[in-house]
């Protein structure tokens, strides 16, 4: 376990070095200038130097040490994570087109009954009582402007 | 003395009107709500509730959102002691001897204390708030850039060194909370800055869709799955008012607490959560009977309780004196004060003395009815926290989801939205703090823009940073900061969380 935590420690601090190049590779695009004029590349370069620097520092670290810092990973349920994950993106994208109640009652659905696992029919109640009254609470009483879609509502 | 007194009372003109009461209540009430709910935090309702404040006056609606901050202090507070599950990260300390206390048969004499406490605290933040921020708002009248490039340095400093964990880890995380904060257009040059060609994005990453994927939908999903069974104390509650052995025990503690964490609330950075472990072990070490902590002393329960609440007034000082935010919840109220038009800074209060003296008065109205409202809406809140995980997690994102829609009526935003809570739960899972990002997003414009001018001014010469006094010290102390891990082993954040 303790060689699976490293890794993941190890690897983490590697995604950041990678994030801190891009950053640095970025920056001159957009230019640099120099330290009299600062250009718009300026902060991301320096930013991404530090990153870069803290990340070795941390991958430095976790390779010599003997504490864990990772939390287990066992426990996630990363399918049901996909699957909401994906739930969402796909709300955000019939948000506009199918108008916030119908979207948010579908969603709501999905989340309760398959994800939670509560039963149909109180899942199918809940969700029409929760996409409709937040409908009312931020569309009419707090005048959010909610998308309409093709329905109308 | 005499003028911040006259102008308090001109404050309390403002606040007593009867549609900013009513907007005080509504910030209480929800405060309260949102702390006594896990999951969902001061810092998310804001930035949910902000696109319903534009309708509002920038008072109105500064009023209700302070409401909010100070308001989930005393909710936090119930579940620690009724549940042993902390409704706020500040509010962790509090259920080592309230959950102690209930267990005993003592829930009534915890919550009451905690609400005493807190409105004592809550009071005296309040004096010292008025005491302090015009002063420091005077003093800021000499900052220039340096020292806000300085300032900024230092708060990102000091809130690293307090991570929980890897002070590397939290500095990688502000790092990278200033790379997405720049991102869009340069604030000087107009150039479009990693915006990959997506229109929405030139304005920059929106604190609100950030802040609902990391906190909100993060914390959802971490959960996802796990059977969370909440044991609701299920005895009656009773005698809430305090004993008066109960006062003797607890007014020092509280005196104690409120003074902690109303000056450390002040430090860019530390927020309330260190506060309250530090007036916790102070507590235990000043005690003649350090065995009662962890097995229900009222002690236990008062000065972390007064040190949390003192501290949030503490925060709104550098906000309303400096323009500079210390904690996530005040980034995003520094955030809505520039939606409403007002320049957070030296001269908000000079400029928006309705605003500045009309909020820190409804800071005390607030108070007051929190005190009145919160232990008769106890089993109103027990009843709330019997409802199932399931349905609040589904509730929790869909509000996280309308508040990132709202702001700019942009699906793009729900679309950040999910990709950080994904980001959010890996962090939570490497180890690495949010907070930190959070902060250095909302800081790294303004730090950028004070780097570049200062860099200007000087013709390019860092020794700006150190030629000028107030400048050197911040900078000075940074460095302190960041090297003191290297001379002690034993950090503030990471010796009081493996004590206690």
């Amino acid at each position: 376990m303790k060689r699976t935590k490293t890794t993941a420690d190890s690897a983490s601090a590697l995604f950041w070095v990678v994030v801190g190049i891009l950053a640095c590779y970025g920056a001159p695009r957009l230019g640099l200038g120099n330290v009299t004029e600062p250009g718009a590349g300026f902060i991301f370069f320096w930013s991404g130097l530090i990153l870069v620097i803290l990340s070795f520092m941390v991958l430095v670290q976790s390779v010599r040490s003997t504490e864990d810092t990772v939390q287990d990973t066992a426990e996630i349920n990363w399918p049901k994570i996909a699957l909401v994950l994906l739930s969402l993106l796909l709300y955000g994208f019939f948000l506009e087109r199918l108008g916030f109640v119908f979207s948010t009652f579908v969603l709501m659905s999905f989340l309760l009954g398959w994800i939670e696992g509560t039963n149909w029919a109180r899942s199918l109640a809940v969700a029409s009582a929760a996409a409709l009254a937040s409908y009312a609470i931020f569309e009419l009483w707090l005048k959010i402007r909610l998308p309409k879609g093709i329905f109308g509502f | 003395m005499l003028e911040s007194l006259t102008s308090l009372a001109y404050g309390f003109n403002i606040a007593l009107q009867p549609q900013n009461l009513l907007y005080c209540f509504i910030g209480v009430t929800m405060g309260t709500l949102v702390g006594v709910l896990p999951g969902i935090g001061p810092t998310a309702t804001i930035a949910l509730l902000l696109p319903a404040t534009f309708a509002l006056n920038p008072i109105s609606a500064i009023i209700m959102l302070s409401g909010i901050c100070y308001g989930a202090m005393y909710g936090g507070s119930t579940t620690s002691i009724l549940l042993n599950i902390p409704g706020e990260a500040s509010s962790v300390v509090t259920c080592f001897d309230g959950y102690q206390m209930a267990r005993q048969g003592r829930a009534g004499a915890a919550l009451g204390i905690s609400a005493f406490g807190s409105f004592i605290a809550g009071t005296v933040s309040i004096f010292g708030l008025i005491l302090l921020a015009p002063t420091l708002a005077d003093f800021a009248l000499k900052f220039g850039p340096p020292e806000y490039f300085a300032l900024m340095v230092m708060g990102l400093t000091v809130v690293a060194y307090l991570a929980r964990k890897s002070m590397a880890k939290a500095l990688m995380m502000a790092v990278f909370g200033i790379l997405l904060g720049c991102a869009g257009l340069d604030p000087i040059t107009a150039t479009p800055r990693f915006t990959f060609g997506i229109l929405e994005l030139a304005d920059g990453i929106g604190i609100a869709p950030l802040v609902m994927g990391l906190f909100g939908i993060a914390e959802v999903l971490e959960n996802l799955g796990v059977l969370r069974k909440t044991e609701v104390f299920a005895g009656k509650i009773k005698g809430l008012f305090p004993n008066r052995e109960d006062w003797r025990r607890s007014m020092g503690p509280i005196a104690r607490g409120s003074l902690l964490g109303f000056f450390l609330g002040l430090l860019p950075g530390v927020g309330a959560i260190v506060p309250q472990f530090l007036s916790y072990a102070l507590e235990k070490k000043l005690s003649r009977h350090p065995e009662r902590f962890g097995n229900g002393a009222i002690e236990g329960v008062a000065s972390p309780e007064a040190c949390n609440n003192a501290a949030v007034g503490g925060t709104f000082i550098p906000l309303l004196s400096l323009g500079i935010p210390s904690t996530a919840m005040t980034a995003i109220l520094l955030g809505a004060l520039m939606i409403y038009g007002l320049t957070p800074g030296p001269l908000l209060i000079k400029n928006s003395p309705d605003l500045f003296w009309g909020v820190i008065a409804s800071m005390y109205i607030g108070n007051v009815m929190l005190l009145i409202l919160n232990l008769p809406l106890i089993p109103l809140w027990v009843r709330v926290l019997k409802i199932p995980y399931s349905y609040l997690s589904t509730f929790i994102i869909l509000f996280c989801l309308i508040g990132a829609y709202s702001l700019n009526n942009s699906t793009t935003d729900i679309y950040i939205a999910v990709i950080f809570s994904f980001v959010g739960l890996l962090m939570k899972k490497f180890a690495f703090e949010p907070a930190p990002l959070v902060l250095a997003f909302v800081l790294g414009p303004l730090l950028e823009t004070a780097l570049r001018r200062s860099l200007i001014l000087s013709d390019g010469s860092l020794l700006i940073f150190l030629q000028r006094p107030i400048s050197a010290a911040f900078i000075l102390f940074s460095i302190v900061v960041l090297l003191a891990p290297l001379f002690s082993q034993i950090r503030l954040g990471r010796g009081l969380s493996e004590e206690d």
